[in-house]
């Protein structure tokens, strides 16, 4: 047994603190929220000079083969730094399940997500389904046209293609479009942590039998094994957020000062912070293990995903709450980085499964 | 990383799993698994059970005869002990006197005493807290002065758990009362046979004779039984409270409560408890998990300090969470404690046998929260060193 992370891990996790601690502070991340942006298009080409986007690829695909722990690193420093990029929606989403799948196109496509030339989005949600996403009602006819709406697609309006869950005859279909095909329309709107999202619907979208990516109990797995990993790495995602709020929050009582003395003096709020402290270390063990057996053989590899995700659910909201009531006023004020923390967690917990769903999933 | 022990701790493991299956007195596992107390005898028949294999010593380097064993192998020797429903070794003589004794003891004390605690052959008990000194231990009172070549020492020690059974003591005394209130500290080691020592009950809100109070009227004490330098007991006091850590995250104890607990509510068809339940499966595996983390920083030359308290305060939490959930599980029954042979007796109320079982525990427990450090005193403990405020 030995859980330290290799060295090139370790300066993995460097070179990406590294950035976000000097090229993405909070006021240039508000600039470009405030903006008709939906990111930095100059963070978007840093990532793929240093190959963070080619990450998690198989080699084949042109990618360096990284697994769940390299994933987790990154998002854990992303959650710190509030990163808006769409990551998740192009790499994790869109390109692993390419890349797990047997599609003949995949490797152009994935080229264009590591270059960061083009942008790639799954669709896999609908408003009547929540978090039962093998069960579309988007579905393909006989004569193969394409018919349906998925909601909360991330990054969809940058997405030139989208991988669509849908069905045709009862088969399970993963198949992919051009958001410019006739008969797709969409409209966008920013989700509560900030990124840019979109509804499409489809009408009478034409398909043909080059563009299924995969079918039947194939695709099924495509999806549940690629909706595992991103719960993972937005859990991820929220250990990191679960660690500043606690570090900023000692940081800000220590310089705090109220009759007449730092307000960390005081041993309500201490404890208060220990509390904060403990959740994210738990929460850290917690994602040790998921990131570990994810991979694995395992039959229960999901349920420690499930465990991981329920823990973060809860407790990371309520870390950014005790942050914001810690913080005071300031806590609530839009201009400081700490309040959007716990847009970030709602955003986490909302996401894939809430924490009652995965408590349910956990204990199955 | 890799999350799997080598072949060796597998095989350690085994054997371990070994000698639960065949040499854990059988007399002790039968109570044990019904939830009854144990005797005096119970007690030293286990301990000496394991010391005829060679493990009492478990935290012992092997210059003193002990196993000399990794933290990998303390941690599953205290995990398969836990799952297997052992009772907890008694750690006042094996790990927590014995280690002061080898490290500021002298060669004589060393002869003297750490044998028969590795043989069991003498019981020790804690002289720490007093009537006014509980987490503020150093205020302690109780005096010892120094005349020709003894100590005469008067005072009271309370909380004392197991004095009654108790062969000898480890005792905080004061020898100096100016200066700080650190400095006058001394650690004698005291036969409970010594004239003017008394030892009376404290019963506990689950009906156990568990705790004492213990008191000193002109106890003579021979100065050769002085462990290191007059003055010098608060370091040896905070030296020992160091090494009563060791497995006080209890993680392969609540897995065996878990595994209870879920056996009993999966048929009580109650949805709200089985969130509970699950709630705690995952608490459970964050501890694990947590430990696990610590252990391998520690096998890799680290030095886990304070985020040891994090154990202290999740596992005792995780600890009194299952025994609440027991007595939810209990429903009415939990109505119905002690039995019709009162408290202390091994006889059970009608209802299911989990339900007595789980009000003593579930009161017994309450205890966890506040020794060993109470849990405020970790989360102070937290704040000064690892958060730094």
């Amino acid at each position: 047994m030995n859980l330290s992370y290799t060295e090139e891990q370790v300066m993995l996790r460097e070179q990406i603190q590294k950035f976000c601690e000097t090229e993405y502070d909070f006021y240039k991340r508000e600039e470009v929220v405030k903006s008709d942006k939906d990111f930095d298009e100059n963070a978007w080409s840093l990532f793929a000079e240093q190959g963070w986007l080619s990450m998690p690829f198989s080699e084949e695909s042109g990618g360096f083969g990284f697994g769940p722990i390299e994933l987790s690193i990154l998002f854990e420093e992303f959650g710190k730094s509030l990163v808006i990029e769409p990551y998740l929606s192009n790499v994790v989403l869109a390109g692993s399940i390419l890349d797990k799948s047997n599609f003949e196109g995949k490797v152009q496509l994935i080229e264009g997500i590591c270059s960061g030339s083009s942008h790639l989005s799954l669709a896999y949600v609908e408003a009547a389904h929540s978090y039962e996403y093998l069960k579309p009602d988007t579905n393909v006819s006989e004569d193969n046209k394409l018919n349906g709406a998925k909601t909360l697609v991330l990054n969809g309006k940058n997405a030139s293609k989208l991988i669509v869950s849908c069905v045709k005859n009862d088969e399970f279909l993963l198949v992919l479009i051009d958001t410019a095909a006739e008969g797709v329309s969409f409209n966008t709107f920013k989700t509560i942590d900030e990124k840019t999202c979109a509804e499409f619907s489809f009408e009478n979208v034409s398909i043909e039998d080059k563009d299924i990516i995969a079918s039947g109990d194939e695709a099924k797995n495509l999806l549940i094994e690629t909706l595992n990993l991103a719960t993972l790495c937005v859990s991820a995602e929220a250990v990191g957020c679960m660690i500043s709020c606690y570090q900023k929050t000692v940081q800000y009582t220590k310089e705090r000062e109220q009759f007449d003395q730092p307000i960390s003096n005081f041993q309500v709020l201490q404890h208060r912070m220990v509390d904060m402290f403990i959740d994210s270390e738990l929460a850290k063990s917690l994602l040790y293990k998921a990131m570990l057996e994810v991979d694995s053989d395992s039959e229960d590899k999901f349920k420690h995903v499930s465990a991981l995700k329920a823990h973060v659910g809860k407790f990371g909201k309520l870390s950014a709450q005790n942050a914001i009531q810690l913080h005071g006023g300031m806590g609530v004020s839009e201009e400081m980085m700490i309040g959007h923390y716990l847009k970030k967690m709602v955003a986490i917990d909302a996401m894939f499964g809430n924490a009652d769903f995965h408590l349910k999933a956990f204990s199955k | 990383m890799d999350i799997n022990f080598s072949k060796e701790d597998l095989q350690f493991r085994d054997e371990l799993r070994e000698w639960l299956a065949n040499d854990y007195p059988k007399h002790v596992k039968d109570k044990m698994d019904k939830g009854e107390h144990l005797t005096r005898q119970d007690m030293v028949d286990y301990h000496k059970a394991l010391s005829a294999k060679g493990w009492m010593g478990y935290n012992w380097p092997v210059e003193y005869g002990g196993t000399g064993w990794s933290a990998t192998q303390l941690y599953l020797f205290n995990k398969e002990f836990g799952l297997a429903g052992c009772p907890p070794l008694l750690a006042f003589g094996v790990s927590m006197v014995a280690p002061v004794i080898w490290t500021f003891g002298n060669e004589e004390q060393k002869k003297r005493f750490l044998p028969d605690i590795l043989d069991f052959n003498t019981w020790w008990c804690q002289g720490y807290s007093e009537p006014g000194s509980g987490s503020d231990l150093a205020s302690l009172k109780t005096k010892a002065v120094k005349e020709g070549d003894h100590y005469i020492v008067n005072g009271s020690k309370t909380w004392t758990t197991l004095a009654q059974n108790a062969d000898w003591i480890f005792l905080l005394v004061r020898t100096e009362s100016t200066g700080k209130k650190q400095e006058g500290i001394s650690f004698l080691l005291v036969d409970m046979k010594t004239p003017g020592i008394e030892v009376k009950p404290i019963i506990t809100i689950d009906g156990d004779h568990e705790v004492n109070s213990v008191f000193f009227t002109d106890v003579k004490v021979p100065v050769e039984n002085l462990v290191g330098e007059e003055g010098k007991g608060w370091t040896y006091a905070k030296f020992l409270l160091a090494h009563e850590r060791f497995g006080i995250a209890a993680v392969g104890a609540s897995m065996r409560a878990l595994n209870q607990l879920k056996e009993v509510v999966s048929e009580l068809n109650n949805s709200d408890l089985d969130k509970k339940v699950a709630e705690m499966e995952i608490a459970i595996s964050a501890l694990e998990m947590t430990e696990l983390r610590l252990l391998s920083d520690l096998e890799n030359g680290g030095h886990p300090g304070a985020e040891s308290s994090i154990l202290k305060i999740k596992g005792t939490e995780i600890q009194q969470g299952l025994t609440e959930l027991f007595v939810e599980a209990a429903g009415e029954y939990a109505l119905m404690y002690p039995g019709a042979g009162g408290y202390g007796s091994n006889d059970k109320p009608s209802g299911p046998e989990h339900a007595a079982v789980s009000l003593e525990r579930f009161l017994n427990f309450r205890k966890t929260s506040i020794y060993g450090g109470s849990n405020e005193i970790q989360k102070n403990i937290i704040s000064k060193f690892v958060l730094g405020v």
